[in-house]
């Protein structure tokens, strides 16, 4: 069936191609910021950063100034430890609930502490911008940013899918808090189905609207940009984490050297004949370096293939 | 599976288990406990600090007697000389010499024992006892004062039936010391001062027996032994022998029992001397440890000193009684480790931790799953309320810790004041709680039921149970834990096992499940 299992993505694809080295390039989300930056990829603007309990402290003062952003541990895993603050009222910030000012410290000490580290060691606290809502997703979404997470391998694209934050989930875009995940037809940019806890859906929990046919926003540029992210990385399997900005367009939100594997059961296809494709494409002395756009069309290529 | 890894894994299983297969085949070690009821290996340590003057420490020997049969002694000196003397008394190691700092000299041997049943019977005559007899064991001394006017007023008292019923004579003074004299570990041990407050410590007691049986003409002695448990530390005995006709007979007024004396029960030496002396020595301490093997003792032997100087180096047979000990455990954590690889890897399990099941489960192998995981869920549910409490008070993070370690520590601390007051087995004995782990693990329960919802958690917390379920018995197997101790080359093997789990890349039984949707997909295409 083509399916990637854990053992195997572990064995042949991270353990395999991506050095162990490079990997605090992805997982401190600061260095991946610094990273596209240099190589002029939009990310969202950094507001703040504090790396001892000291500058937690200061970090309100250094925020004071927005009404919106999203607080996050710079090595953070699986989305724990994200706080989204989304407007003021006065001495409160609206979050998950409502927040104060020494929640916010409290919360950035948290971090600083190590609570949500992959690793349990001291870690940073960084303010991002919040972005805005693409208003596409408006249909499907009633809280939260929605992202693209694209599987980049040996620099081309595989597979494609959107994640819908939920009520469920409480605004964030993780499907195993309960964030639909949707297969993207990396060829067209159409949704091919749906998924939430694993399992089959074909509407939005919370908007009800059809998920199938629905066309992703600038999904070229989504899967160029990702493509452009992962390459002064060095990883050769590495998921990267689009959002379409209202404004700004594509920006890459985080790279991940360890990407799920229910990106298979939103697409409803399995990995690795893709992954083999690539292989076979890049090693069978055809092409020599290909460009960008010519991986990005071997991917489109791939999913034209092989769809169900 | 790469063809690197198949060969590698291979290479390790096939190097443990022909060595194993070896030893099966060489020196026909049986491959599982071949005797349940086993010798004990015992191991007395004196340590003993001088300061530069001469001096000896002296030390009970166990004999080969009936009920047991003593072999295989070794005794280490530590710059002392050693030399076993043999009396009239019993056998006694003399270790002397200059006694210059601390000096710890271990003397170790196995014992095979059995129960010695004679029971108190009517001889068919009358036997005369030998002088030589009467005359070491039948007078009143300093400590067993047996012509002391308030013991021959207790004789008296008791209204002894006629000399030519010695049984019946020997029944109502050993019920007498049984059911009218108390048994209290504070008491004193003095004789006439047991006798005259109906209570005393176990060694009063039974020298109030010997007393009491010498004051009434039969001869009798005191026995100094070893209650041996396995797991536990070896319990100083003290009982009495009384001679009927041409037996001595064993008798316990503190345990109760009079002609059969129990198979863990060994005797160490006789009289009123104390199992370990010493002189011009500022002081002196010693401990006894035992250990009961599961073999038959030519195998014991044959394991000890191999003909193979090879195989008799790398014997584990021949190591102190605590490293032995300590090895039965450790020996069993790669059994663990290999469990645990397989829930995680083959069947896909998410638990908490890698080694956090294997090591919880070693905590509880002396208690049976269901008390040990409720011990356990309980300190968790405890421990998980109280981090919810102390989130109010968003205290930072190494603090925080601590606060939940003193609060692990308070609930074994509880476990144990409720176990020994409802009086069951001793819960704590043998490993202490992994109180770290136990710390981590309701700091990282608490925070998954913040992030992703307490479903996810306990999912967590009952896969890691069911883990430590799933190892716990392993720990628990007498077998096993034979064989890993006997064979340690069977650790290669499971090292080449876990080779093979390392690299496989098929799928996980749980993804089977997951993924089965786009099975079935492919093969309706």
């Amino acid at each position: 069936m083509g399916v990637l299992g854990i053992n195997r993505r572990n064995a042949v694809y991270t353990l395999g191609r991506n050095p162990r080295h490079l990997y605090p390039l992805v997982d401190d989300k600061l260095a991946t910021k610094r990273l596209c930056r240099e190589a002029k990829i939009p990310v969202p603007e950094l507001l703040g950063v504090a790396r001892t309990h000291r500058e937690a402290q200061r970090l309100v003062e250094q925020v004071r100034a927005f009404d919106s952003f999203v607080v996050k541990p710079a090595r953070g895993a699986m989305g724990n430890g994200i706080l989204v603050l989304e407007w003021r009222e006065g001495e409160l910030y609206r979050g998950p609930r409502p927040f104060a000012e020494a929640d916010l410290t409290y919360h950035a000490a948290g971090i600083v502490s190590g609570l949500y580290s992959l690793a349990g060691h001291m870690d940073v606290a960084m303010v991002e911008e919040r972005l805005m809502i693409h208003p596409a997703f408006g249909a499907l979404v009633v809280d939260g940013v929605p992202d693209v997470r694209v599987i980049v391998y040996r620099g081309v694209p595989v597979m494609a899918m959107m994640r819908l934050p939920t009520v469920e989930s409480a605004g964030r875009a993780n499907l195993h808090q309960g964030a639909v995940g949707t297969g993207v037809d990396l060829a067209t940019g159409r949704v091919i189905r749906g998924i939430q806890h694993d399992r089959r859906i074909t509407r939005s929990p919370d908007t009800n609207a059809d998920l199938g046919g629905f066309e992703v926003p600038q999904f070229r540029s989504i899967v160029d940009c990702a493509i452009r992210a992962t390459e002064p990385t060095g990883l050769e399997y590495v998921g990267a984490d689009v959002v379409v900005d209202a404004e700004k367009g594509p920006v890459i939100l985080e790279l991940n050297a360890r990407p799920g594997l229910a990106i298979q059961l939103a697409n409803g296809a399995g990995l690795r004949p893709r992954l083999d494709a690539v292989d076979a494409w890049l090693e069978s002395g055809e092409v020599d370096r290909p460009r960008i756009a010519e991986r990005a069309a071997f991917g489109r290529g791939l999913a034209a293939d092989t769809r169900p | 599976m790469s063809p690197a890894v198949r060969w590698t894994g291979l290479l390790f299983f096939a190097a443990g288990v022909s060595v194993a297969a070896f030893k099966v085949v060489r020196h026909e070690l049986p491959l599982s406990p071949s005797e349940e009821q086993g010798p004990w290996q015992v191991e007395l340590t004196v340590t003993v600090r001088g300061d530069g003057q001469r001096g000896s420490v002296r030390a009970m020997l166990p004999a080969t007697e009936a009920g047991q049969r003593i072999f295989d002694e070794r005794a280490s000196s530590d710059r002392l000389d050693w030399e076993v003397q043999e009396r009239e008394s019993g056998r006694a190691g003399l270790w002397s010499g200059w006694l210059e700092g601390v000096h710890e000299v271990v003397y170790r041997f196995r014992v095979q024992s059995r129960a010695v049943d004679l029971p108190l019977r009517g001889a068919e005559t009358v036997v005369e006892i030998p002088r030589a007899i009467r005359s070491l064991y039948m007078k009143p001394s300093t400590t067993i004062p047996s012509s002391a006017p308030s013991v021959k007023a207790q004789i008296l008292d008791l209204d002894l039936p006629p000399p030519s019923d010695p049984v019946a004579r020997i029944q109502t003074v050993f019920s007498f010391a049984t059911h009218e004299i108390a048994t209290e570990r504070s008491a004193a041990g003095d004789v006439l001062l047991t006798l005259d407050r109906r209570e005393g410590s176990p060694d009063g007691k039974e020298r109030l027996l010997v007393a009491l049986f010498r004051a009434a003409g039969i001869p009798a002695r005191l026995c100094h032994g070893l209650e041996l448990a396995d797991g536990a530390r070896p319990v100083p005995r003290v009982w009495t022998e009384v001679r009927l006709a041409s037996e001595w007979i064993s008798a316990s007024s503190v345990e109760g029992w009079i002609g059969r004396r129990p198979a863990d029960w060994i005797v160490m030496g006789r009289g009123t001397l104390s199992a370990v002396e010493a002189s011009g020595a500022r002081a002196v301490g010693h401990r006894y440890r035992a250990l009961r093997e599961h073999l038959r003792a030519d195998e014991i032997a044959s394991l000890m000193a191999p003909d193979d100087p090879v195989l008799s180096f790398l014997s584990l047979y021949r190591l102190p009684v605590g490293s032995q000990s300590l090895l039965h455990l450790l020996l069993l954590l790669p059994v663990g480790a290999l469990i645990t690889a397989l829930f995680r890897n083959l069947i896909g399990v998410r638990s908490y931790g890698t080694f956090m099941p294997a090591l919880i489960a070693l905590a509880l192998r002396d208690l049976t799953p269901a008390v040990g995981l409720a011990l356990v869920g309980g300190v968790l549910a405890i421990g998980v309320s109280a981090r919810f409490g102390l989130e109010r008070l968003r205290l930072l993070m190494v603090p925080r810790l601590s606060i939940l370690l003193c609060i692990v520590v308070l609930c074994v601390t509880a476990i144990a004041l409720t176990s020994a007051s409802i009086g069951s087995r001793d819960w704590l004995a043998g490993a202490a709680m992994p109180i770290v782990i136990l710390t981590m693990w309701i700091e990282r329960i608490t925070i998954t039921i913040e992030e992703e919802g307490i479903r996810e958690a306990g999912v967590r917390v009952m896969w890691s149970l069911v883990i430590a379920a799933a190892i716990l018995p392993v720990y628990q197997s007498t077998q096993i834990s034979y064989l890993m101790f006997t064979f340690p080359e069977f650790v290669l093997s499971i090292v080449g096992g876990l080779v093979w789990i390392g690299g496989y890349t098929g799928f996980r039984l749980i993804e089977l499940l997951r993924f089965r949707e786009l099975g079935q997909e492919g093969v309706s295409r």
